[in-house]
This record gives structure tokens, sequence and C-alpha cells, in this order.
């Protein structure tokens, strides 16, 4: 196997784990605020993308720019989960229940896109989707750059108002003790919601780009959604960074092993990495130690 | 939540018995709400003219409408309701007008099964169509042959669907393993000067593209042909960056991609595009034949120039009733002719086959019918001339390899056949 | 023990009587093949929505990769009765309980693993798994790869096969609901459920936690195993996406939880609706888009309205009818109290 094919999957790995962080940043925000493991992520994504392709194909909006509208757009959507759905479950069983609500919201996403776009699969395109930066030899796609430069952006802006608000300290307390949050003043409904918002605001970005890096249809949602929680459970709940790292972590060993072995037993591996680093570290690489449950 | 939580408990015990009464009851009740689900596309499967009286012969089949595939599987219905109106015009089955009774089976093993067993014991179909891929066939194939039904398919080709001890099964269209000899061979035929010297072969983990690999790269290979990269990827990848790279730092002169839909096909473009790698030859198995679906996919019939794809059919094909099937069905569904799917046609030339055994026989009995298809008959269909061998399969199908050129889909190989223009090779690098 | 509650148990033999009744005679009665099919899958879906229930319910760990032993299950008889050149028939039935064993003891390593985790972590581990036995399923030659396996395939005519699987198969869920009632009843089912209310608590009482929650996870994948083993030989084909499929780890938790999560009855009652009402559905309505749309309203408006599923709402209402017209203290008994803890830990 020769070295350029090594540091090709490398470098492809380092691009296309920057998309998936961008996916998963919204789930590790939702999972580690609010408790509730968020199985339609993959629809969301996939309804982002959609988005994306009206704008686009419609009207005549750029991909970036359309963001400008569809992530306001998916603000708006995730204030509604939370409070239409997610508010509705009691605190005891909360993690359970999510787990189903979450999948009847990722089957009528999948079933109104299937109603309104049909089945066929559908790709976004733009101007410089298949051009290239030729660096050191190696071609780097604009599109997986741009997307790795945007998930920093928006990983950058979550991890600030997280760490270095007052808002992001009203989510953290709410995580770590609800009680006691409420007890300082904190509105812990409020925030929530907010958290959802945000969660899934980020996950417009997402589906933007993973629709101009593959061909999707209504049902493109359910392979990701694995990956998707793998990675957020590696990175260990509610850890912006930790996303981002666990992101190019999996994704590059996947490439790697896909060009050292074979594609098939990559994902095997990247599975298997999973359960092997949370064997030696059960809260994932960044999670904070045991948080009682509310 | 009180007086709700008892509400919905009665409903549930109430829904229960409805269920089961409806489900196990008369077919009166069942076969008419059929007959609103086939009702998706149009009334057209039994307005036939007055040429067709008596009791109306019902024809079931179940399809992948939803899920997995359900581009197919619509495509496949519209084949067969194509099939049943001309058929109706033409004087219907032994003079029965034929009613399509397709339920959908949301490309799901255990339902298919239980899809089966409605249409021929609920609905009491006389006969019944093949479902969509061979994942489905096989168990399908089961439960039909205990009722004694023929199960003629257009869509299940791979070896695992044949050889089960079943006598009932007859795939009209072309046997999977042999989909890739034509251009092997020609590939191995050119001359040394011209001939690729190296070849990639990646396919996706599938019993459709596994077993057509082996045979080409043998051709190959014992045609000089060197191997320089041989993986399977799997079917459920979400990102095909990766292996599209690892081929084209091979920097092989030919692709053999095994790919089972248009986004496979289309990841792999596109990734070639993105590392300016331009192979001299490029053939995928599945997906180009989806006309403009694909072509949109991959940016443009530029994009699109010069890959090959292997089928049994395709719109341009020079046979009358192929070409009516186009022109029908551009006038229904509008469109234009190359957009027409190579299913639409498998699902005609399942109808037609079964037309024929019906109108040798003079009888609508299965037996009868699956003896006459052994028979060793050649039926003609627009896919080309069929005849099924002990196991089922059509050791007649026409094995073609088309090619995209200036936007449309073009008969290549093999290159004496009636109607194959010359290849373009080698494949225009991309953009320009 | 309230006088409520031991006028319940009258009741409740009762009710027991007549569903085993029902079950006995159901294909009798309703032969409809269509029926005895449908009939045939709620089974199946029955014994793994309970097995699951009496690890996932009772111990608060939602495992979402049961899908692994369902298809270790199916592989297991395919390949014995292959190998083994088992006849078609009767005789393959025999390796049921075999499958039912083999996927037991794939639960050990992959539970123990799995359980080594905290909750959340939990459930994605066992999601892993299944991911991970699909791909080599997929891949292994002596799995036959992408192609599946097939069992050998009975000669039976249309009534006798659907009879026959449907018989075997009831078998299988009487047995299977035994065991979740003798494990409820018994301290060993206390101890899971301490777990489920604090798992610190239950170990500062001397409970075995990790022993505990091991059994109860091996226990449930062995009921799953057959009937995984049951549904390769009933559709006569195994593929890996088949054996091993998501959607199925996501049925079953549902079912359990529609029906009422941690209760006996709940998930046999959610499997049953649940199960018939999408073939139904699928067979009737599934050539409309729509039909996702609907599918997916109905669930969400079932579990907001009856979030801890059907038993307990039901039992709920029951108490509080008997409250309103005994004017005594009759409420539902509520698992994990203090006593019940103590009684758990063996400590008199």
């Amino acid at each position: 196997m020769n070295s350029t094919a090594l540091a090709k999957a490398v470098v492809d790995g380092i691009l296309t784990g920057g998309v998936y962080a961008l996916m998963a940043a919204g789930l590790t925000l939702i999972f580690g605020v609010m408790d509730i493991i968020n199985i339609a992520q993959g629809a969301l994504i996939v309804l982002g993308a959609y988005m994306s392709y009206v704008l686009s194909v419609h009207l005549g909006i750029d991909l970036f720019l359309g963001l400008f509208i569809t992530i306001p757009a998916f603000f708006v959507l995730g204030v509604g989960i939370e409070w239409a759905f997610m508010r509705r479950l009691r605190d005891q069983d909360r993690a359970a229940m999510s787990i189903l609500v979450t999948y009847a919201v990722a089957i009528i996403i999948e079933g109104l896109l299937s109603v309104i776009f049909g089945v066929n699969f559908v790709q976004l395109h733009a101007s410089y989707t298949d051009s290239t930066f030729h660096i050191l030899g190696f071609y780097l796609p604009y599109i997986y750059v741009f997307g790795f430069l945007l998930a920093l952006v928006l990983l950058g802006a979550m991890y600030y108002l997280l760490y270095h608000t007052h808002f992001g300290r009203g989510v953290r307390g709410s995580l770590q003790n609800r009680t006691a949050a409420e007890l300082i003043g904190v509105n812990v409904n409020r925030v929530r919601a907010l958290s959802v918002g945000l969660g899934v605001a980020v996950t417009a970005a997402g589906g933007m780009v993973f629709g101009a890096t593959n061909a999707f249809n209504p049902s493109s949602g359910y392979d990701l959604i694995s990956r998707l929680l793998s990675i957020v459970i590696l990175a260990g709940l509610g850890s912006i960074g930790g996303a981002l790292i666990a992101a190019l972590f999996m994704v590059t060993l996947e490439d790697v092993v896909a060009v050292l072995w074979s594609p098939v037993w990559a994902t095997l591996v990247y599975y298997a990495s999973l359960i092997v680093v949370l064997s030696f570290r059960p809260n994932g690489l960044f999670g904070k130690a045991a948080v009682r449950a509310q | 939540m009180r007086r709700s939580g008892w509400m919905w408990s009665c409903a549930t015990v109430v829904a229960i018995a409805g269920l089961l009464a409806g489900c196990g009851g008369s077919s009166n009740s069942s076969s008419s709400a059929s007959g609103a689900s086939s009702n998706t596309a149009s009334t057209s499967s039994a307005s036939g003219s007055g040429a067709a009286t008596g009791s109306p012969v019902v024809i079931g089949s179940s399809l992948s409408l939803s899920g997995d595939f359900s581009a197919d599987g619509q495509a496949f219905e519209r084949g067969y309701q194509l099939w049943a109106s001309d058929i109706n015009k033409a004087g219907g089955l032994l003079g029965h007008p034929v009613k399509l009774d397709i339920v959908s089976d949301a490309s799901s093993p255990a339902q298919v099964v239980t899809n089966y067993q409605k249409l021929i014991s609920s609905d009491h179909a006389k006969l019944v169509f093949g479902p969509f891929s061979t994942l489905l066939t096989v168990p399908a194939s089961k439960v039909v042959n205990r009722y004694g039904y023929a199960f003629v398919e257009g869509a299940g080709g791979a070896p695992a669907a044949f050889g089960n001890g079943l006598h009932n099964i007859f795939d009209v269209s072309l046997p999977v393993i042999d989909n890739l000899v034509p251009f092997a061979k020609w590939v191995a035929s050119l001359p040394a000067s011209e001939r690729p010297k190296t070849a990639a072969y990646a396919t996706s983990d599938d019993p459709f593209t596994q077993p057509q690999i082996p045979l080409a790269q043998q051709i190959m290979q014992a045609a000089g042909i060197k191997t320089v990269y041989n993986k399977v990827f799997p079917a459920e990848v979400t990102d095909y960056a990766p292996i599209a790279s690892a081929v084209a730092s091979s920097e092989a002169e030919a692709v053999v991609l095994g790919s089972v839909d248009v986004p496979t096909v289309s990841a792999f473009v596109h990734a070639f595009i993105q590392q300016h790698y331009n192979p001299k030859v490029f053939i995928a198995t599945a997906g180009p034949d989806q006309g403009g679906d694909f072509v949109k996919a991959v940016g443009g019939a530029a994009n699109a120039e010069g890959i090959m794809y292997p089928n049994g059919w395709y719109p341009g094909y020079a046979n009358a009733a192929s070409q009516k099937l186009v022109s029908e069905y551009v006038a229904k569904y509008g469109g234009s002719p190359s957009d027409v799917n190579a299913d639409v046609a498998e699902g005609y030339s399942v109808g037609q086959a079964v037309a024929q055994a019906v109108a040798a026989t003079h009888s609508l009995d299965n037996a009868k019918i699956i003896s006459y298809l052994h028979s060793g008959q050649t039926l003609n269909s627009v896919q080309g001339p069929v005849k099924f061998d002990a196991k089922g399969e059509n050791g007649a199908a026409a094995a073609f390899v088309f090619q995209w050129q200036k936007g449309q889909q073009v008969q290549v190989l093999p290159t004496g056949a009636s109607g194959s223009k010359p290849p373009v090779y080698p494949k225009p690098n991309w953009g320009s | 023990m309230t006088a409520a509650v031991r006028a319940r148990r009258p009741v409740r033999a009762l009710l027991v009587v007549i569903a085993l009744a029902i079950l006995g005679v159901f294909p009798l009665v309703f032969s409809n093949p269509t029926t005895t099919t449908i009939a045939f899958y709620a089974l199946i879906f029955m014994v793994s929505a309970s097995a699951w229930n009496m690890f996932s319910g009772s111990s608060g760990y939602i495992a979402l990769g049961h899908a692994v032993y369902f298809g270790c299950g199916a592989y297991a008889l395919s390949l014995l009765a292959n190998h083994l050149g088992v006849a078609a028939g009767w005789p393959v039935f025999a390796l049921v309980p075999v499958a039912g064993i083999v996927a037991g003891l794939v639960a050990i390593p992959t539970g123990l693993i799995a359980l080594r985790a905290r909750r959340h972590t939990f459930v994605v581990i066992t999601i892993a798994w299944m991911f991970i036995f699909q791909l080599a399923a997929s891949n292994l030659g002596f799995t036959g790869g992408t192609s599946g396996l097939q069992p050998p395939t009975p000669l039976w005519g249309i009534d006798t096969y659907n009879r026959n699987f449907y018989y075997v198969a009831a078998v299988v869920l009487v047995l299977t609901v035994v065991l979740t009632w003798v494990v409820r009843r018994s301290r060993f089912g206390l101890q899971l459920l301490t777990i489920r209310d604090d798992e610190e608590r239950a170990r500062g009482l001397g409970v075995r936690v990790v022993r505990v929650k091991l059994i109860a996870f091996v226990l449930s994948a062995i009921p799953v195993g057959m009937a995984g083993a049951m549904y390769a030989y009933f559709l006569g084909q195994i593929f890996p996406q088949f054996a091993f499929d998501p959607l199925f780890d996501l049925s079953i938790a549902l079912m359990a939880f529609i029906g009422g999560l941690g209760t006996l009855a709940g998930p046999l009652l959610g499997a049953l609706v649940l199960e018939s009402l999408q073939q139904y559905f699928t067979v009737q309505y599934g050539a409309s888009q729509a039909y996702l749309i609907i599918y997916g309203v109905l669930f969400l408006v079932v579990v907001l309205l009856l979030p801890r599923g059907v038993i307990p709402s039901v039992e709920e209402l029951i108490g509080r009818w008997r409250t309103r017209s005994a004017g005594s203290d009759a409420g539902p008994e509520e698992p994990g109290r203090t006593g019940d803890v103590v009684k758990a830990a063996g400590v008199r």
C-alpha cells in the first residue's frame, strides 16, 4: 500500500470528520443538556438537506447563504419540538421515553418528505461542489474544506455560548442539577427550549453539508443516526470540543483501515473501537464523572 | 388522562377484534379495499375496451412502494400496469379482463410473505407476479410455491434466488452473474496498445453486485489487465469519498464498479472529478440506467459522458413492442423517452411471459403454466427473447452494455449486435 | 397485602385462562392464511418484547441491540440445520431451543462489556454490537455473506404450515411468559427493580449488581434467540440486514413501552397491537406515501397520551374506581419501596 494513499485517507478522514462533527454537534447538546436520545437527528439532517435543496433549486439561493434562512428556521423548529413533545416527558423516564418520541418524530419527518419530494435521490449542487484546492499534491474539495471550517465556526460559537455567557451557565447548571438551578433563579424550561433550539439550528448546517457531499432521499437518515450516536457517546455527553475530536478520530480511523485493510472491516472497526474506548473510559473521552440523575 | 386512558384501552380491544375480522373475513371487503390501494397510479387496470369481457382475472403482486427499493418498486408497478392496460385492450387473458391487485411490502421480507398469502387466499388472485429484488424474491417464491402458483418475476436475478429446489420460479431478466461479460470481453479484445493496463474493482456488499465481479475480472486478467485494486465496501456506507479516493490513488486505467443505485455511482463520479482522476473506461453495474435521475445526480450530461452500464434493456431498444411501451409510458407519465427506467420494461416482460403461457395452454391453471414455461419454448418480450432453463433463469436473455453519449443512452456492446453503435473510448476527461 | 389486591387474584387467574384458551383455538377459528401469518409474526414479537422487557423494563437499562440475539438464533438454526443435515419439517424445530442457548452464550461477553457502562452509554454500546454482528455476518464466509443462508423448507401445505409454526411459537410464548413471571415474583426480580430505582443504594444494601444485571440480560436473550430461529425457519431465508435489523430493536422497545414497561402483560399487548396493525396497515395502505405519516402520528399520540403504557394506565384507572367505590386505600402496588429493597437484599 503506497503512502500517498494512506496520507490521502488521513486527509479525507479529517475533512469528513469535520462534516460529521457538524452533524453531531446538535445531538451532543441535546443529549447532554436534555438527557434525550434524539433518534430524529438523522431525519432532521435530511430535512435540512431538503430545505437547502428547495432554496437552491427553486429560489436559486447559494447553499451557504441559504443557511441564513435555514438556521433560524430550524431554531424555531427545535424550540417547537421541545415545547410540544419533550416537555411532556417526565424526568424519570426521560431517556427511555425520548427514544420513542424522537423515533415517532423521525418517521413523521420521513413520511412528510416522501410525500412532498418523492423517493428519488437528489443532491445539492453548486458551481463549486466539484472544485478543489490543490495543495501539496492533494486535491481538497472546496465543499469539504468549507464544511470543516463551518464546523469549527459553529462549534466554536456553541462553546463560547456555553462557557462564557450567562445563558450558558444556566444550561450547564440545569444539566448538573435541575432543582438547584431553579433555586438560583434559572428558568429551566426556557433554558431547555433554547438549548434544543440551538442544537437543531446547528443541524441545519450539518444537513446542508451532508446534502452537498452525498446523494440523499427521505430514508437517508437511518444510516447516519447510529454513527452520530457513536461519536457523541465516545466524546462524552455534552462535550462540544469532544464531539469534534471524536468525529475526527473515528472517521479517520475508519478511512485508514479502509485503505490498509478493507472498507467492510473498517466499519466494523469503527464500532469495535467505540466499545474498546468505552471499556476504559465509560464516560467517553471527555465526559464528566457521573452526574446525579435529576 | 383517566377517561382517555380507559377509552384507549377499549378502542384497542375493539380495533384488534375488527382487524382480525377484517383480515380473515370475506374476500369482498378485502379485495375492494385493496382495489383502493392499487389506485395510486391510475384507473387503467381494468378500463379495457369492450374487447375484454367476462369475469375479471385478478393478478396479484407485492411491490416495494416505500422503503429502500421504492424507486424501483414504483417503476415496476408502472410496467405491470401498462401491460395490464395493453392486454385488456387486446382482449384480456382468454377473454377475461385483467385486474391488477398490487400491495406494498415496504421492502420487508416478512411483509412480502404476508402479502402473497393475502393476495392468493383472501383476494383470490388467480396468478401472481413477482416483487422487486432477490432479497424479497426468495421468501416470496417459497410461500407462493406452497400454493402451487407460478412465480414469474423480473428482478430477482442473483444466484441466491435459484437452485432452492423450487420449480415455480421464472426470471425473465438477464441472470445477474453474466451482466459484465460483454464488457469484459470487449475490453479484453481491444488491441494491446489501446487496452487498459490496469483495472480497479470496487463493489458494494450486495448479493446483486458481488457475483458479477469475479467473472469479469477473470476475463480481463486473462487478457493481461493487472488488478491494482479489488475491494468490497459495505452496502450502507454514508461516505464513499475514502473508497473512491483509494480507487483514484490506484490510478487504474479501467474502473469496474459494483453499485446498486444512483447515490453510489454519483459519489464515485464526484470524488473522481475532485481528485482529477480520469480512467480510460468506467462501468457501473447499476445507477447509470436510471436515466434522467442519474444525469442530474452526477451534475450534467458532460459528466455522464462515456460511463457504461450493463442492462437487458434501454429505451432506444430497436424492438417494435419496446418502442410502443416507451411511447405509452411517456404519454401516460410524461418526461422523455430516455427517462424510462429499465424496471418498467422488466415489469412489462413479466406480464408478457405469463400472457404467452396462458395463451399457449388455453388455461389459467398454474400447474399448466409452470410446465409450459419449463418446456423450452422461446417467448417474446420487450427485453428480447425469453427462454427458461431448468432453474428458471432466462438463458436467452440478451446482455447489452450501454454508454452515455451526449446525454443519450446508446447501446454499444456486444459490438456485433444489431443496433450497437461504436463505443466512445477512451472516456473523455471530466469537464471537457 | 390489602384486601383489594387479594380480591384481584381470581380475576387475574380468569384472564389468564381466557387468554390461553384464545391462544389455543385462534388458528382453528380464524384459519385464513393471512391471519395466521400475521398471528405468527405477532407471537414472535410478543416473545421478543416480553423477553426484552424482562431485562430492560425491570432494570431501567434500555437495550437497543437485542437484534444481535435474534440474528444469532436465526443463523444458529440455519447453520446447524444445514450442516447436520436435519430433515425439513418437525425435526428442525428441535434446533429452536439450541438456537436460544447459542444466543444466551453470545449474550455473556456482549452483555458483560455493555453492562459496565452507565445507562446512556449502555444504549449506544448495544447498538454498536448490533452493527458489528451485522457486518460480520455480511462478510464472513460461513454465514453465507450477503447472500445469507436458507434453512430447509418443510413440505407442508399452506394451512398446516402456518398452523404448525403458530403452535410452536405459542409454546415458546407461554414458556417465555412463565419465565418472566417467575423472575418477577422472585427475589432476583426484586433485586432488578431496586437497581432500576437506585443502583448505588442497591449496591450499598448488598445486592450483587453486576451479577444480577448480567443474568437478567442473558435470560432475556434466550427467548429472543428462539424467536429469531423460528422466524428464519418460517421465511426460509435469512439475510444479514434482516437478521440484524435496527428496526427490530426499536420495535420491541416500542411495544414494551406502549403496553407498559415493567409490567407482565404490557409487552404482550403492545406487540400484539403494534405488529398486527403494522402488517395490516402496510397491506392496505402501504401503497400510499402518507402511510408513514399516519403511522408516526399514531405513535406519537399514543405515547404522549399514555406515557406509562396501556396496562399501567388501566390499572391506575381500576384503582381509582375502587377507591371511589370502596373508600379504602387501594392504590396500585409501587415496586421499589424500602421494604422491598430490604427484602431483596436478603436482610430480614
